[in-house]
């Protein structure tokens, strides 16, 4: 019996962290630790509820755009403010491209190292790595040559040492099981990836400003100039071409290069559809409107909730059911940590009662992380892509139950595969499938609207705080790439009196609740095979598969020990 | 303003506004914007912590200025500067939420990025807790820091010939 500890699970110190104990050759309880205090709602409290999107975007390191989003739809709902149709679907478009964009990269940049083993790309026959690319897909970069380029690149990379990229992987693993072409056809697609980005996220400089931090929501719509005559105006009929442009090739890309890979890559672990199954209990805000706010059944994305792994029944969603535990977290609340409160009653008491690090373990009997455990009807969640693609199939969602299909077509898999490591890998591959297209169809609205002469995108009827009722309340929602995100504010007397976020990664990676049942993370780990204690990649594989995020902190680089120059003051 | 195209001179603040010094960077790039006299065509951009996602904005960088909160064990508020390869020799990561400088860096590489040149400026924090405010000590600093930076890209924005002598 060992007990493994990965941490940092994202390299990064002080973040998430993983304790897992390893009986026979396999995990027999797992627990997972935020070690990094969030405390946003401290921040927030006594501001402008106008500005607190501007505070909020900061929480998280990449995931800005959704909680500036979740923000501002948190202080509408509390002032009963709808927001013009083009601010819905600039919204709409704004957050399909990020999900698009965050699934592109967390497959190639973060997750597939997991299962691809770089090194073999080096010794892979660039004419074979050719037809198997033109075996999967009609992407036109396939040629033998172009193969050969990249493995010459990463030839040069590896001799200069400055692979600092690929440095963290498993290499040579035994449970790395892709052939050197698949390898080589990875690393290749690692960096066109790259350029995607780069080329897509321009969809972002249209709509938010030059910033990476987008500039352009406003409580009430957005900031974004519509004229259809005016050159330098953000949105005229020239730039509605360029952002379909820039849609069209998303699209491709996803449609020739990502789908392809992760059906070949799954192709040759059947294993993982079997491992890192979870508790079958899905939560979906549901989201991307396509009318009002108010009316759930206007969600592209369907709300709801599945539980027990029951796909026939999907039940109605209350954010009055939504519930915060702190027994195992480094809080107090105020009538004792028992008991599970409401985000509208939410507290956020620090209280740090781990041993001093550096330390062992962690004292999992007691408090061990610094996430609270959200619970939806007491009962634990998994939040993400799978748990969306699960509430549109379980819904009646053609076009997720048709791609869907089709995926476990080519798998020759069943829906219950889809309870897994690979399921979630696959589920947001699909959605990026799904929403890359109706990015396409966003903007078309947009064009449209523009051609009829309908510039309206900010409702500025509640912008006046003296129009405000002395006290409100209101729950924003969105679903952000990583899962479901809502915001909980209250406003007295024209400032926020009290701000609570539960964020997906909370959902996913919380502790233990004080009846004892355990979280996302926890379960999913149980009974997974550890092939070698010291190099647990199994472990990162379903964690990975989550798309964890736990970067809502601080970013200091590390220069103990380094050469650097101290400048004297002038 | 329609894209992210990267000048051929970049200056990148990094960090958290709201984890007080750590945002230092930020800061510092927010005060530079308000330098008057400073070259043409330099791209000053905020970059908060998005890592890997800040790469279009460096893309076709020839030079680059990085302003960071470093702990490098001095007192609070102290000035110092990385260049080339003791800045790619940091600590990397493979987070993408959180992907170190170096990962930045790295990733600039393997698109055969053309950066000549590179220097990080750095100042010590006291604090990195939650909070919108500077300590101090690294306020006081911030001058010392944006001066330093601009010093740095006059040079730069001078004919070769000149910058030699």
């Amino acid at each position: 019996m060992a007990r493994i500890v990965v941490d940092p699970v994202t390299r990064i110190e002080g973040h998430l962290r993983i304790e897992a104990q390893v009986d026979g050759g396999a995990v027999s309880d797992a627990w997972s630790s935020g070690t990094m205090f969030r405390g946003i709602e401290l921040i927030l409290r006594g501001r402008d509820p106008r500005e607190a999107w501007i505070w909020a975007q900061r929480i998280c390191g990449v995931c800005t755009t959704v909680h500036a989003l979740t923000s501002v739809r948190a202080v509408e709902d509390a002032l009963g403010v709808e927001v013009p149709e083009n601010a819905r679907i600039i919204r709409n478009i704004i957050a399909g491209t990020q999900h698009v964009q965050d699934h592109v990269i967390h497959f190639y940049h973060l997750h597939a190292l997991d299962w691809v083993d770089v090194t073999l790309a080096l010794k892979a026959d660039p004419g074979k790595t050719s037809q198997l690319a033109e075996s999967i897909s009609d992407w036109p970069k396939s040629s033998k040559n172009y193969f050969k380029a990249i493995q010459d690149r990463l030839k040069a990379l590896v001799a200069s040492k400055q692979l600092s990229l690929f440095s963290s992987g498993y290499w040579g693993h035994p449970a790395y099981h892709l052939p050197p072409e698949a390898n080589l056809l990875a690393v290749a697609h690692y960096l066109e990836a790259l350029e995607f980005q780069r080329e897509f996220i321009r969809i972002h400089a249209v709509l938010g400003g030059k910033n990476p931090h987008l500039q352009t929501y406003l409580v009430g719509g957005m900031s974004t100039a519509m004229d259809p005559n005016e050159p330098q105006a953000t949105i005229n009929p020239e730039r509605i071409t360029f952002l379909s442009e820039l849609a069209s090739k998303a699209q491709e890309f996803v449609d020739k290069v990502y789908i392809p890979d992760v059906l070949a890559v799954a192709s040759f672990y059947p294993d993982w559809f079997g491992r890192g199954e979870n508790l079958g209990n899905f939560l979906s805000y549901g989201c991307f409107p396509q009318g009002s706010i108010k009316d759930p059944t206007r969600l592209f994305l369907p709300r709801g909730i599945i539980m027990n792994r029951d796909l026939s029944k999907v039940h109605p969603f209350d954010p009055a059911n939504v519930t915060e535990y702190v027994t195992h977290s480094w809080y107090n609340y105020s009538d004792g940590d028992q008991k599970a409160k409401h985000p509208f009653e939410g507290e956020t008491n620090p209280k740090y009662t781990g041993p001093k690090p550096p330390f062992e373990h962690l004292e999992v009997e007691q408090k061990y992380s610094w996430l609270k455990s959200p619970r939806y009807q007491d009962q634990p969640m998994e939040v993400g892509p799978l748990s969306r693609m699960l509430v549109a199939y379980a819904s009646g969602h053609q076009e997720v139950k048709d791609l869907v299909n089709a995926a476990l077509g080519k798998l020759n898999a069943q829906p219950t595969a889809l309870f897994s490591t690979l399921g979630r890998i696959a589920a947001r591959a699909i959605e990026a499938q799904l929403l890359a297209r109706h990015v396409s169809k966003w903007v078309d609205e947009l064009g449209a609207n523009l051609a009829h002469g309908d510039l309206r995108i900010h409702n500025g009827e509640k912008w006046d705080p003296d129009t405000w009722p002395r006290e409100a309340k209101g729950f924003g929602f969105h679903e952000a790439p990583r899962g479901a995100l809502a915001h909980w504010v209250q406003i007295e007397d024209k400032k926020i009196k009290n701000y609570q976020c539960v964020v997906p990664t909370t959902w996913n990676a919380g502790p233990r609740d004080a009846n004892g049942k355990r979280g996302a993370y926890e379960t999913s780990l149980l009974k997974t095979p550890i092939a070698d204690p010291e190099r647990p990649v199994e472990i990162l594989r379903t964690i990975h598969s989550f798309d964890p995020c736990l970067a809502c902190a601080v970013h200091v680089v590390d220069a103990q020990g380094r050469k650097y120059r101290v400048l004297k003051a002038s | 303003m329609s894209a992210p195209r990267a000048a051929s001179t970049v200056v990148l603040g990094l960090g958290n506004v709201i984890h007080s010094d750590d945002g230092a960077g930020v800061h510092a790039v927010q005060r530079l914007k308000e330098t008057p006299d400073l070259p043409q065509d330099i791209d000053l951009i905020e970059g908060g912590t998005l890592g890997l996602s800040l790469l279009p904005y460096l893309w076709d960088a020839v030079r680059i200025v990085v302003l960071d909160a470093v702990d490098v064990g001095q007192p609070p508020g102290t000035i110092v500067r990385l260049s080339g390869d003791e800045i790619r020799s940091l600590r990397g990561s493979v987070s993408v939420h959180l992907v170190g400088l170096a990962d930045l860096l790295g990733a600039l590489q393997l698109v055969a990025n053309p950066t000549q040149e590179i220097t990080l400026l750095g100042v010590q924090p006291a604090s990195t807790e939650w909070g919108t405010e500077l300590s101090q000590e690294v306020q006081a600093a911030i001058p010392q820091l944006v001066r330093a930076a601009r010093e740095l890209l006059c040079r730069w924005s001078q004919p070769l010939e000149q910058a030699a002598g």
